[in-house]
């Protein structure tokens, strides 16, 4: 029997070359130290941390989290120690880690998202930052940043002259046009969009009548959302021609690379990793095997590699019939 | 901690709709302490979603096999799926998690437990007795085929209550606590509580030991969706002034915690 032929499962999100595509997502691993027995990080491509906020955040009253059909709803609020507890107590944490490194921040105005990406360029153990413009779940800012293109822009133009980290913009899939947003961000300095954070959404308990969440709403993840995030990834993808690291429900390998068909070229696992962290694993591998049965060599060759059969497209109403970004690319355009 | 593969030794209902789990642990699953508690999945299929949260009831080591014991009640998706777990079945499990109780070798352990949440507290209490410590268990339930394990409570006394007076006091546990602590003269210096079962109960519990200065320690449950401290999903909310503005998480600072530190009126 010969040997398997190696496959090459690298890929990069701006400058940060990622030895596979799949990553944990924001809020899962905590800074990855709470999870070392029960995950190999060896065997992935990377993290991204939990958020980091200017001040330390209590998160939110409890309860905090509900599983709902195929789901779980959660309003942590971001619990986070604060860029001065993320500097003094989380840097020496990541510095042990045996993957690429992305650190996640939210800002609650545009000075505070500056100061949070001059800390984190300055830590040193950053490999990239993920820029959460779109927790559900901490108020009165909110959503704000990533409902709204203008706001999004500002964002990134003032962070984009601070680092030269790979900026990965993440939106919330809560807006009716997803790809305007990552459009804005593209254009104004973000290396990456990730796509989605979670949908917003609500448990009430019928006995009760009363919500279960402390906060009212909080944000659905899990299986349930997958045709959702699948839907909004493959929007990013359309609309902008940086790399799109696509999330949303992944519970099997099956799941990682249907993202990747629709043209991400990186995922990150979340909520189904808490019943089986293994996983992310199980996802490198079930990638291997579907390259290999294809008889690929390199992942490139999957990486939006969906195709739309002659006339079938999506009826979008109120968007005016225009040829997409990646329909340009294939026809030769800016590639 | 570790995730291990475990494997159902029994099963078996003890009263309508509560059961007594038996599970066979590997090597691996290093020897628990009372309080602490395991994550189970309990399909392999993703539904339901999240593994769930079980104090242990015991852990038993008899010629080379080790096994685990939660008592659980059927209330949602994830335990009647467990309630069709036959013998032999294989199942997925991190443990043991979380911190268990701190008894103070020389002081009375007074445990008091209500319902179900005797679990852990019969644990507490073998592991009491195997160190010859003073100890008395109070035991409250609904009626008494609710009073599961009782006959587990051994040495040390045991008084038992009950809602409708099937058996021992008719009242609530708590008025045994009551009565305990006066009659045997119990100082903060010379006892401390151990408690678990509702939070209504713990919550009365708490404000018994506050108002009397007394240690008391609760155990807490809730939803977990990690239950190692990342997702931070499980927040313990604290009384004002207790611990600054912070919510401890149940899974990695509990499900034991200072109950007089918990602020009841905010824990679901």
């Amino acid at each position: 029997m010969t040997p398997a032929r190696p496959v090459d499962l690298s890929v990069s999100i701006g400058t940060l070359r990622l030895r596979n595509p799949i990553l944990i997502a924001s809020g899962i691993i905590g800074y990855g130290k709470e999870y070392e027995r029960l995950v190999d990080l060896e065997t992935i491509g990377g993290i991204v941390t939990k958020t980091v906020t200017l001040l330390p955040r209590a998160g939110n009253p409890p309860p905090r989290v509900v599983e709902t059909s195929a789901g779980m709803l959660n309003s942590i609020g971001i619990e986070n120690p604060g860029l001065a507890g993320y500097l003094s107590e989380k840097v020496p944490l990541l510095r042990q880690l045996p993957c690429a490194r992305i650190v996640s921040v939210e800002g609650e105005d545009v000075e505070e998202f500056q100061e949070l990406v001059r800390g984190v360029d300055g830590s040193g153990v950053a490999d990239a930052i993920e820029v959460n413009i779109s927790c559900p779940n901490v108020g009165p800012h909110g959503l704000r940043y990533s409902t709204d293109a203008g706001m999004a822009r500002d964002v990134m133009t003032a962070i984009r002259p601070l680092t030269s980290l790979p900026l990965i913009a993440k939106l919330t899939p809560n807006v009716t046009r997803i790809g305007e947003i990552a459009a804005a961000c593209a254009e104004y300095g973000a290396d990456a969009i990730s796509v989605v954070n979670t949908f917003v959404g609500m448990a009430v308990d019928s006995r009760t009548r009363k919500p279960i969440l402390g906060t009212v709403l909080g944000g659905l993840s899990g299986p349930a959302i997958k045709p959702l995030a699948l839907a909004k990834a493959w929007e990013c993808a359309q609309a902008v021609d940086i790399p799109i690291v696509g999330m949303g429900g992944i519970a099997k390998p099956v799941d990682a690379i249907e993202f990747l068909l629709v043209g991400c070229t990186a995922v990150e696992v979340g909520t189904a990793m808490f019943a089986d962290p293994g996983l992310p694993a199980a996802c490198v591998d079930g990638l291997v095997d579907y390259l290999r049965a294809a008889g690929a060599d390199s992942v490139d060759s999957i990486l939006g590699a969906m195709e739309v059969p002659a006339g079938r497209a999506p009826i979008r109403a109120g968007l005016p019939q225009r040829e997409t970004a990646h329909e340009s690319r294939r026809s030769g355009g800016n590639a | 901690m570790n995730q291990v593969a475990c494997t159902v030794l029994e099963n078996r209902e003890l009263a309508k709709g509560n059961f007594l789990l038996t599970l066979r642990v590997p090597r691996q699953f290093s020897k628990p302490a009372p309080g602490q508690f395991v994550h189970l999945r309990l399909s392999p299929e993703g539904d339901p979603l999240l593994r769930r949260p079980y104090s242990l009831e015991g852990f038993f080591e008899r010629r080379g096999i080790r096994a685990v014991r939660i008592y659980y009640s059927v209330v949602g998706r994830g335990s009647r799926l467990l309630a069709a777990h036959p013998k032999g079945r294989e199942l997925d499990l991190i443990g043991p998690l979380g911190i268990g109780f701190a008894p103070a070798p020389k002081k009375t352990a007074i445990l008091v437990a209500g319902g179900r949440g005797v679990a852990p507290l019969l644990f507490l209490s073998r592991r009491l007795a195997e160190k010859k410590r003073r100890r008395v268990f109070l035991f409250g339930a609904r009626s008494k085929n609710e009073l599961y394990g009782v006959r587990e409570v051994k040495g040390g006394r045991l008084h038992l209550a009950t809602d409708d007076g099937s058996v021992g006091y008719e009242g609530s546990v708590l008025d045994l606590l009551e009565r305990e602590w006066n009659e045997h003269g119990h100082t903060p210096q010379t006892a401390e509580i151990f408690t678990c079962g509702p939070h209504g109960l713990l919550h009365a519990i708490s404000d018994f030991a506050r108002a009397r200065g007394a240690r008391c320690e609760a155990s807490l449950e809730g939803p977990m969706a990690c239950a190692v401290g990342a997702c931070r999903g499980c927040p313990i909310p604290l009384q004002p002034g207790a611990d600054g503005e912070r919510y401890p998480a149940m899974c990695v600072e509990g499900p034991v915690y200072d109950a007089t530190a918990v602020d009841w009126e905010r824990l679901p």
